[in-house]
């Protein structure tokens, strides 16, 4: 296969397996994002929707595979990628305010390994972590500690944590559950415009109600069922597979495997 | 009386506690205190509580095994085995916890325990002439600390506080959102480790002056005390700092004085600025928040006494009698004094020698807007919560006294005239244009 080093093509996996006790949490994932374009991955809880994000960002020990963006492994062109988790993984009683929190995203600004863990954010970045804010309608709360913020409001400043990291990749992790209706208003513009700057969004949802917004669909329950524009990956007969039962037989023989090794 | 004053030597008890050994052993828990309220703050936030204590036991078998080599309680000896027996532990409860279904909790209690138990018997099965005071390590012995430990200190402490200021962001990244800072690329278990390194450095250091047993608390309870006061995580590191250096001075001075183990008395400290910080903190003390309640209870009360007057005084009734208004609203004839002596100092009520009340103009403004307040209310439940007409007096009773929303719950039903009683609804002060 050609070397495909200082690639365009943004996020590229490749038969990713990653497995967790004596079950596969994902088999064989394979596909590729293109500039511009906002991909949904649609499936039932468990299908392993936040273990493909923290696969691809090379969080957690593969089995099998590998994920490159723009050509090249994941842990070297972090700075490339933001990630935005659900928003009940943090503490959010944690000693910080709004801008504190926005302004971690500027954090790795630099090509020095030491340096990186050593700068402090300066007035540049103060300057974007402000705008960010500012795009998402939070700029009224800068100074609030980030327990006095409703669900939505909560959402808004990872989004602008992740703005303000200036990347190309966006992988969003249910931004769109338990937020208002003015959030998720703000979250779609902010997504149009970001795709039409040509970033590249990965978004997780279990809600099928968002498909018409998508440029393209992965419908995953632990395998790729089907990937494409919805209108043809969103088939009844595809969604009925992934919202339907899962493949027991192959389970249980996985299971009997590991417990062989 | 006189001779038991005299019987005392003052001049001895005031000048023990500035003695060259005040200065060197105060000087030294000074440091640990505030070096492990810093570091706390990190153990605390981090939800660590539980590995703090287990770094203090697990560095026994470290320590002993440092004082078998070399063969005295020397500084590097005892720094290098407490250190490699701090990471062990670390590394041990995370296998542990990761290779296997074993909670955190648990393999924390697993590896410190285990750990202790070997550093135990290895102090029994020293050789004949080695001597290891046990109970030195487990209570600590302010006579111990010598130069060394002073010096062990004077090095820790600025180191501690280096990287902890220098590291500032990554460590508050990492602490707040681990996942996310490992996706950036921020070093999160290496932050980890060097955080467990720079505990068990600091615990073994202070273990002379605290004990195992006791060290855990200068690391928690600062940290504590200052979590409760501050929302930002810089101002929590200086004042957890502050509050550990001021409960070690103030722990060995009392102690000198009254010869009671420094250790102890240090943590007694440190624990009633905790208990002070609960009680009086401006945003969660329990006082402030009691103090809050009675004050917001007063108000409703003087509330509920003019619109009571207002209710049940009209043309021909002009006197509303006080016995009535104890009936109604259940307010004790004695605070019902109380709260008219305020209201008529504020201008608000008359009340004449029968024991009779009357609102003056001022007092019937007040009391329209309560009225008003209340059936907007009524509407605003049946109308928008969607409850029953004949149940929603209880609840406008309660919200009636949330004045600030008053507005906005006109604006909202569109400047209704009638409630769901079919009551009018008197208007406001500065009617809205709709």
């Amino acid at each position: 296969m050609a070397s495909d080093a200082g690639s365009t093509i943004p996020l590229h996996a490749r038969n990713l397996t990653v497995s967790f006790a004596d079950r596969a949490a994902l088999r064989s994932i394979s596909f590729q994002l293109q500039s511009g374009t906002l991909t949904g991955i649609i499936g039932p809880n468990g299908a392993g929707k936040s273990t493909l994000l923290r696969a691809l960002l090379g969080l957690l020990p593969l089995d099998a595979g590998n994920v490159k963006a723009f050509g090249l492994p994941v842990a070297k062109n972090r700075q490339r990628i933001a990630y935005v988790p659900q928003k009940q993984t943090v503490d959010w009683d944690f000693p910080v305010t709004v801008l504190d929190v926005v302004l971690m995203g500027r954090y790795g600004r630099s090509n020095s390994r030491l340096w990186r863990l050593l700068r402090r954010p300066g007035e540049t970045d103060r300057l974007a972590a402000e705008q960010a804010l500012a795009q998402l309608g939070m700029s009224d709360f800068k100074d609030r500690h980030i327990r006095q913020l409703s669900g939505g409001q909560q959402q808004r400043v990872f989004l602008a944590r992740a703005l303000c990291q200036e990347a190309d990749i966006l992988l969003l992790d249910e931004p769109l559950t338990g937020v208002d209706v003015a959030t998720e208003e703000i979250i779609f513009s902010l997504i149009d415009k970001l795709t039409a700057a040509g970033k590249t969004l990965l978004l997780v949802s279990h809600d099928l109600s968002i498909l018409d917004r998508l440029h393209q669909v992965m419908l995953l329950n632990r395998r790729i069922i089907a990937i494409g524009p919805p209108e043809q990956a969103a088939t009844k007969n595809n969604l009925r597979q992934t919202y339907g039962g899962r493949l027991a037989l192959l389970d249980q023989a996985e299971a009997a495997l590991t417990k062989m090794k | 009386m006189l001779d038991i004053f005299s019987q005392i030597d003052f001049q001895h008890w005031l000048l023990r506690p500035f003695s060259e050994r005040w200065w060197q052993e105060t000087l030294c828990s000074m440091l640990v205190g505030v070096t492990c309220g810093v570091l706390g703050c990190y153990v605390v936030l981090r939800r660590m509580a539980l590995i703090g204590d287990a770094l203090s036991h697990a560095v026994l078998p470290g320590v002993v095994i440092a004082f078998l080599i070399t063969n005295n309680t020397g500084i590097v000896g005892l720094l290098s085995g407490a250190l490699l027996a701090g990471l062990l532990t670390a590394v041990l409860i995370n296998l542990i916890s990761r290779a296997s279904r074993t909670k955190e909790d648990s393999s924390i209690g697993i590896v410190f325990t285990s750990l202790f138990a070997i550093g135990i018997i290895l102090v029994s099965a020293l050789p004949r002439g080695l001597h290891f005071d046990l109970k030195c390590f487990l209570f600590g012995d302010p006579l111990a600390v010598g130069a060394t430990d002073l010096l062990l200190m004077v090095i820790i402490c600025p180191v501690v506080l280096a990287l902890t200021t220098a590291l500032y962001h990554p460590l508050k990244l990492a602490s707040f959102d681990p996942v996310v800072a490992a996706a950036m690329g921020v070093p999160v278990m290496t932050l980890h480790y060097l955080l467990m390194g720079m505990l068990s450095a600091t615990v073994v250091a202070g273990l002379k002056t605290t004990g195992v047993i006791l060290v855990v608390a200068l690391v928690i309870t600062p940290a504590s005390a200052a979590y409760l006061l501050t929302n930002r995580l810089s101002r929590m590191m200086i004042l957890a700092g502050a509050f550990g250096g001021l409960s070690a001075v103030a722990g060995m001075t009392l102690s000198f004085v009254t010869n009671w183990p420094s250790g102890a008395t240090m943590v007694v400290f440190a624990t009633a600025i905790f208990g002070l910080v609960l009680l009086l903190s401006p945003s969660q003390g329990i006082v402030i928040k009691m103090f809050r309640r009675r004050k917001m209870q007063w108000i409703v009360e003087c509330e509920d006494v003019l619109k009571t007057v207002y209710r049940n005084t009209h043309e021909g009734i002009e006197w509303c009698n006080l016995r009535l208004v104890t009936n109604v609203t259940r307010i004790s004839l004695r605070r019902l004094h109380a709260i008219v002596a305020q209201l008529e100092k504020k201008h608000l009520l008359h009340l004449n020698s029968d024991n009779e009340l009357q609102l003056t103009a001022a007092g019937r403004i007040r009391a329209l807007e309560m009225v008003r307040s209340h059936r907007l209310w009524e509407s605003y439940l049946t109308e928008r919560a969607g409850m029953a007409v004949a149940d929603v007096h209880e609840q406008a009773e309660q919200l009636e006294h949330v004045h600030e929303l008053v507005d906005e719950v006109d604006r909202n039903l569109g400047h209704p005239r009638v409630d769901p009683h079919g009551e009018t609804i008197p208007p406001g002060k500065k009617p809205t244009p709709s």
